[in-house]
């Protein structure tokens, strides 16, 4: 009966997708010419894709294998720079010409996993001694990794500022490589939202497998789950691995979406929402431990970001609250500030979206309400 | 309970005070829709800048000397009988957010934009502009790739190429033989003049005896790249950076690395000594030489006229920054009454025409086939009096020397 309720989840959520994206795709080629679409909701959607698979990758070594990994940026720079840097290359030797057709769709792909594979690998070479400590001393390593990750990519001689600039700096990538302009990025959209969900989906399945509960386990209780016979080192390693080949994969995206790359976009903090430090505070904002609230964080963060600067309604507000938003980084305060001070354990806390299960979470929500009711009334009464 | 309503007494507290300071600044962008009386729709002219984060002060320098220049030409009747309405964005010195400023303004209709100020932000929009044909027109992004033949990217500044150049002459003017450089390698900018100006030092015989990186333009200590000039021996260190760094770190850790040559810097160094630490040793800011877009205390009518009318508005001297922002709006009026039209297309056309020429507070120049204007650079140094640090003029280089 259970193995049977996990099937027809499977078979829901597949069946719902594939109408979705249908949706998707009638509604892109209904609208994909016209003004707003192309230049607002399409280039919006690339960012929130990267920035997604990005929270939710790190949820994994953060919320699910409970290690603080302050360097995340430092695999998306690895991905970003590799899909880049490939995809020029292909150009050079003739592979594709213009951005169209099944070849560059290939080149596309092949881009997009190499980023993930190389930036796992490296996930795998660092994570290998990082992960031999614990707590402080790893977020101390894994933000030392992010910092000189950054300066090796910088000082590579086919890499950094020399290595995108053959020709002319600006339009390289975009003329020659990988990265969309405002049609491309309409065009192949679906690229990224498929992108998105695949990942989505391996993650899931990923911590719903065994290695799912061993790592939650070792977060829960490393001694114990040593114990009983988990092979702590090779999980973490392997988790920390498997996250990295996420965050290479939102860097592929990233180098997509932007037709320049600069090393300063993937730093320890910077000026944007796109760094290390901000994506920690998706996850915990969005839930440790929840990859649906990681999901939800980053489009919220991404949302609040976009519109307090590009938002048309902004100027209808009274010039009091305007001010406010001069100070973007301080209206991100104020939003961390109320929810964690609301929902401690972030935006889900650690419960996860399912279609077959919501009329029961539902329920269960309810039920739960309304008990709490009652004891406030009884205590009440008491007093 | 408690806890809930502390929370959100707080946050009530974080955003009042935050009202407190930033409501004054807005009345600023309010004039450019005050004065309808022209007829027909406004023009509107977009802009770019970093209005928050670390070059905050380029962004609020590029909106006063835009709102300075859009507010004279409404008072004299608008472009072609039509006002300019401005509308601004924030792109907090970040190339995705630049990017997104950018479509922010073209769906809303704007044809022709005015940034962005670094040239990292610049270089992700300039295919952007070319794609939607929107004019794009930098007031400060120095970096050589920005502008190329045939398209819809022009500047009103001169370009790297030109501005490293100008420091590695004189440094050979000045008789100096054995030169370093401290730069980032991340930073199209500071990459930029790096290259042209080592391109430039072979050219006229200075040798390049040592140079260092650090890996982003924000990074707060320069001590060891100083100790390791200061070891080559070397008489001047050419350091592109800009003020939020020149300012309260990089000078006053050069002299405390024992380096008592020349600092040479580039345009970014404006501003700089308001940025300076309090208590700080100004004499450390004696012999720092930096190249800029005008000489505010230049005697011509045209830049005295505007340092007035920016004093008696906004209270001070104006950064080159505003002095650019506000030419390149005057330079989209002489390209619109060139084409006799505010469409994107037409105005790039005019531009694009290179006997077209602006008479504008940083040079009266006309613009190559790339769309870089044809004009020569200020040497200025800084000098400390008193309490202050003044800026004066050394020289101005129209063309560059012979080898």
């Amino acid at each position: 009966m259970k193995k049977n309720r996990t099937k027809q989840g499977y078979l829901l959520n597949t069946i719902v997708i594939v109408v979705l994206f249908a949706l998707f795709q009638v509604l892109t080629a209904a609208m994909g010419g016209s003004g707003s679409f192309k230049l607002v909701l399409a280039p919006c959607l690339w960012q929130c894709c990267y920035l997604i698979i990005l929270a939710a990758s790190l949820n994994l070594v953060l919320g699910f294998l409970g290690q603080l990994s302050l360097g995340h940026c430092g695999f998306m720079a690895i991905g970003a720079y590799t899909a880049a840097l490939l995809s020029l290359a292909c150009e050079r030797a003739g592979v594709f010409e213009d951005k169209e057709g099944p070849v560059f769709l290939a080149v596309l792909i092949g881009c997009i996993l190499a980023a993930g594979l190389l930036a796992a690998l490296v996930g795998l070479l660092v994570g290998i001694p990082a992960l031999r400590l614990k707590g402080d001393y790893l977020a101390i390593i894994t933000l030392g990794f992010g910092m000189i990750i950054v300066n090796i990519i910088n000082n590579l001689p086919f890499c950094g500022q020399d290595g995108l600039s053959l020709g002319s700096a600006s339009s390289s990538l975009y003329k020659n490589g990988l990265g969309f302009g405002s049609k491309g990025k309409v065009s192949y959209l679906w690229v990224a939202l498929l992108v998105t969900l695949l990942c989505l989906v391996m993650m899931f399945m990923f911590i719903r497998s065994k290695y799912g509960r061993a790592i939650r386990a070792i977060r829960d209780d490393e001694i114990a789950a040593s114990a009983s016979g988990i092979n702590t080192s090779f999980y973490k390693i392997m988790t920390f691995s498997y996250s990295a080949f996420f965050a290479g994969v939102a860097g592929a995206l990233y180098a997509c979406a932007n037709a320049t790359l600069s090393t300063s976009s993937f730093a320890f903090s910077n000026g944007g929402i796109l760094n290390s430090t901000f994506i920690v505070v998706m996850v915990v904002l969005g839930g440790m431990g929840s990859l649906t609230g990681s999901i939800v964080a980053a489009v919220i963060m991404f949302l609040v970001n976009y519109q307090i600067k590009n938002g048309t309604w902004v100027t209808a507000l009274p010039a009091a609250v305007q001010g406010v938003f001069q100070y973007p980084m301080l209206v991100y305060a104020i939003v961390l500030i109320v929810v964690i001070m609301f929902r401690p354990k972030g935006i889900f806390g650690s419960y996860e979206f399912s279609l077959i299960n919501l009329g029961r979470d539902l329920k269960a929500v309810r039920l739960r309400k309304a008990a709490e009711r009652a004891e406030r009334k009884e205590a009440k009464a008491h007093a | 309970m408690k806890r809930r309503f502390l929370s959100i007494l707080l946050a009530g507290c974080l955003a009042a005070s935050l009202t407190a300071c930033g409501g004054t600044k807005e009345e600023s962008a309010a004039p450019a829709d005050s004065g309808d009386s022209a007829s027909g729709e406004p023009i509107l002219l977009g802009t770019i800048s970093p209005n928050t984060g670390n070059l905050a002060a380029y962004g609020t320098a590029i909106m006063n000397g835009v709102n300075l220049a859009v507010e004279e030409i409404n008072a004299a009747g608008g472009v072609l009988g039509s006002q300019i309405q401005v509308i601004n964005a924030d792109d907090q010195g970040d190339p995705t957010e630049c990017m997104n400023a950018f479509n922010s303004l073209v769906s809303q209709g704007v044809g022709l934009i005015i940034g962005s100020v670094t040239s990292s932000c610049t270089s992700a929009i300039t295919d952007s502009a070319n794609e939607e044909e929107v004019v794009l027109t930098s007031p400060s992004s120095t970096a050589d790739s920005i502008t190329t033949e045939d398209d819809y990217v022009f500047r009103a500044c001169y370009a790297d190429s030109f501005q490293g150049a100008i420091a590695a002459a004189y440094a050979k003017q000045a008789g100096y033989a054995k030169v370093g450089v401290v730069y980032c390698a991340a930073d199209t900018y500071s990459k930029g003049l790096y290259d042209s100006f080592s391109a430039a030092c072979e050219k006229y015989g200075v040798e390049v005896a040592a140079v260092e990186s650090t890996a982003s333009m924000d990074v707060q200590d320069y001590t060891n790249q100083f100790a390791s000039m200061v070891n080559a021996g070397v008489e001047l260190v050419y350091a592109p950076y800009y003020y939020d760094v020149i300012g309260p770190y990089l000078v006053t850790q050069a002299r405390a690395a024992s380096y008592t040559g020349i600092i040479m810097g580039a345009d970014g160094y404006d501003g700089a000594p308001s940025y300076v630490v309090e208590g700080a040793d100004l004499t450390a800011f004696n012999g720092v030489y930096w190249t800029n877009h005008y000489d505010p205390a230049d005697e011509s009518a045209l830049v005295q006229n505007f340092v007035k009318a920016f004093q008696d508005k906004y209270g001070e001297i104006p950064m080159a920054m505003s002095a650019l922002a506000y030419d390149c709006v005057y330079m989209y009026k002489t390209a619109m009454e060139a084409a006799g039209s505010a469409d994107p297309a037409a105005v790039r056309d005019a531009m694009a025409d290179n006997s077209l020429t602006y008479e504008c507070v940083t040079g009266t120049f006309t613009l190559d086939e790339s769309g870089t204007p044809v004009k020569g650079a200020t040497i200025v140094f800084f000098a400390s009096e008193g309490s202050e640090v003044t800026t004066t003029l050394v020289d101005v280089v129209k063309e560059l020397p012979e080898a």
